[in-house]
């Protein structure tokens, strides 16, 4: 108890503190669990690290955050101790300079922050990558999301009375940590960003809210594919990133007719494009100004390159229902990080 | 059912980190002196700018504006930029658009 450093409040039941932390705008409108001393030194201990050790630096709001800090918002979120070194390693990810934290939690635009958790430590914390993938009822998807979002809004301020400002915002901004489906038939999220198959691997992303994409007549890569189109032009020319989540169905009748993810992210690229005074007629901005394309018929892509996409394969094995999910800030303003836990 | 024992629970927010500085000094007058205009990057930050250096510029004697765009307006300032503004300026405005 001496290596914490933290105030302490002292109660007479759970439910006084949960009524005290609620009223403090301490947590996301959710109860929480109360992060008693007992149970914050037993998540603390899955870790090699002293408490006080701080893990990163978000310099808008001038916060150095240490292990202390995440192990108790952990504790709040429900998570179980062994879930504990994810979160850490999540929350290390979302405070690398390239995310650009503090716009993501501030921006009218209305990110939230998706997780996905790879090799073979999903499993062995029960990660679910199937069925309602983005749903709820599955604890390890719920608690590790909310803890990065309560680590969030605690540890930066960032709480949506004061400094989120999101137009609409998503459902994602409670909890969003998923992992891939295993019936994948390619190769992981980490391996593909160079980690081995072995490693174990947390990825982050300033995801906005998914647009999901309907294909049940065909099993034709290209048919499935050009279901994306009119999604991907919703989001606007020159994205640095975008994520595709393939379902197991789609991926399968892909992957049947001989596709990996190279032809999958080149086909895309080649059929999301289309001339500038087409982008000019919808909401896109006007030529020459701020993230504007110029008012001719020269083409602009969706995406900068075919690199610009991202394929997961996650969902139910059931349904052929995929989804685009853009990134805050055209996929460039902020980059996802992976990093291996 | 009812405990006499007190539950020990910990702050999960983190205080800022303060580092206390002074304000630069402020000019007595503006006349003569050269403006840098800092736009953010944001729709409508260079016009907002323009427009507050002509109402300026209609009490005081302006020397020749620098204009200066930190062209993303969700990261920090280039230092480089700053020098730069800071050696060719005597007072900066900055805006931010939308």
């Amino acid at each position: 108890m001496s290596d914490l450093s933290s105030n302490l409040f002292e109660f007479k039941s759970d439910s006084e503190a949960i009524e005290f932390f609620l009223n403090k705008g301490w947590t996301d409108g959710l109860p929480i669990i109360p992060p008693t001393v007992e149970r914050v030194i037993q998540f603390l201990k899955t870790v090699p690290n002293h408490p006080s050790e701080v893990i990163g630096y978000e310099p808008v709001k001038s916060r150095e955050i240490t292990i202390e800090k995440i192990a108790i918002n952990s504790v709040m979120a429900g998570c179980l101790p062994e879930y504990f070194p994810v979160v850490l390693k999540t929350v290390e990810s979302i405070l690398e300079p390239k995310f650009t934290l503090h716009a993501i939690t501030s921006s009218t635009m209305g990110a939230g922050i998706l997780t996905v958790v790879t090799g073979p430590i999903a499993s062995k914390l029960n990660l679910h990558g199937g069925t309602s993938v983005f749903g709820p009822g599955y604890r390890a998807n719920a608690t590790i999301g909310r803890a990065v979002r309560l680590s969030v809004i605690n540890t930066t301020g960032s709480n949506s009375k004061q400094i989120d400002k999101a137009t609409l915002g998503h459902a994602g901004k409670y909890t969003w940590c998923i992992t891939e489906n295993p019936v994948s038939p390619w190769s992981s999220l980490h391996e593909d960003r160079g980690f081995k198959s072995t490693d174990n691997a947390t990825t982050v992303f300033a995801g906005l809210s998914p647009i999901q994409v309907s294909h049940h007549h065909t099993q034709n890569p290209k048919n499935i594919l050009r279901s994306f189109k009119d999604a991907l032009f919703s989001i606007g020319p020159n994205q640095g990133e975008i994520i595709i989540i393939l379902c197991p169905e789609h991926a399968i009748h892909i992957n049947n007719a001989g596709w990996g993810k190279a032809q999958i992210k080149d086909y895309l690229y080649e059929i999301s494009v289309r001339s500038n005074d087409e982008w000019n007629k919808g909401s896109h901005p006007p030529a020459g100004s701020h993230g504007g394309v110029s008012n001719d018929a020269t083409l602009s892509n969706v995406a900068l390159s075919p690199d610009t996409f991202t394929i997961m394969v996650a969902g139910g094995n059931a349904g052929g229902f995929s989804c685009v999910i853009p990134l805050w800030g055209s996929g460039t303003n902020s980059q996802s990080v992976t990093k291996i836990i | 059912m009812e405990s006499n024992q007190t539950l020990i629970v910990l702050d999960p927010t983190i205080k800022p980190k303060v580092e206390s500085s002074m304000m630069s000094e402020r000019p007595e007058s503006l006349n003569g002196l050269t403006i840098g205009l800092l736009a953010n990057g944001k729709l409508n930050s260079e016009e907002i700018l323009q427009y507050v250096y002509e109402v300026m510029k209609e009490n005081y004697k302006l020397g020749i504006p620098v204009y200066a765009n930190k062209e993303n307006a969700s990261k920090p300032c280039p230092q480089d930029l700053l020098d730069d503004l800071a050696n060719k300026c005597d007072v900066i405005i900055t805006s931010s658009g939308d």
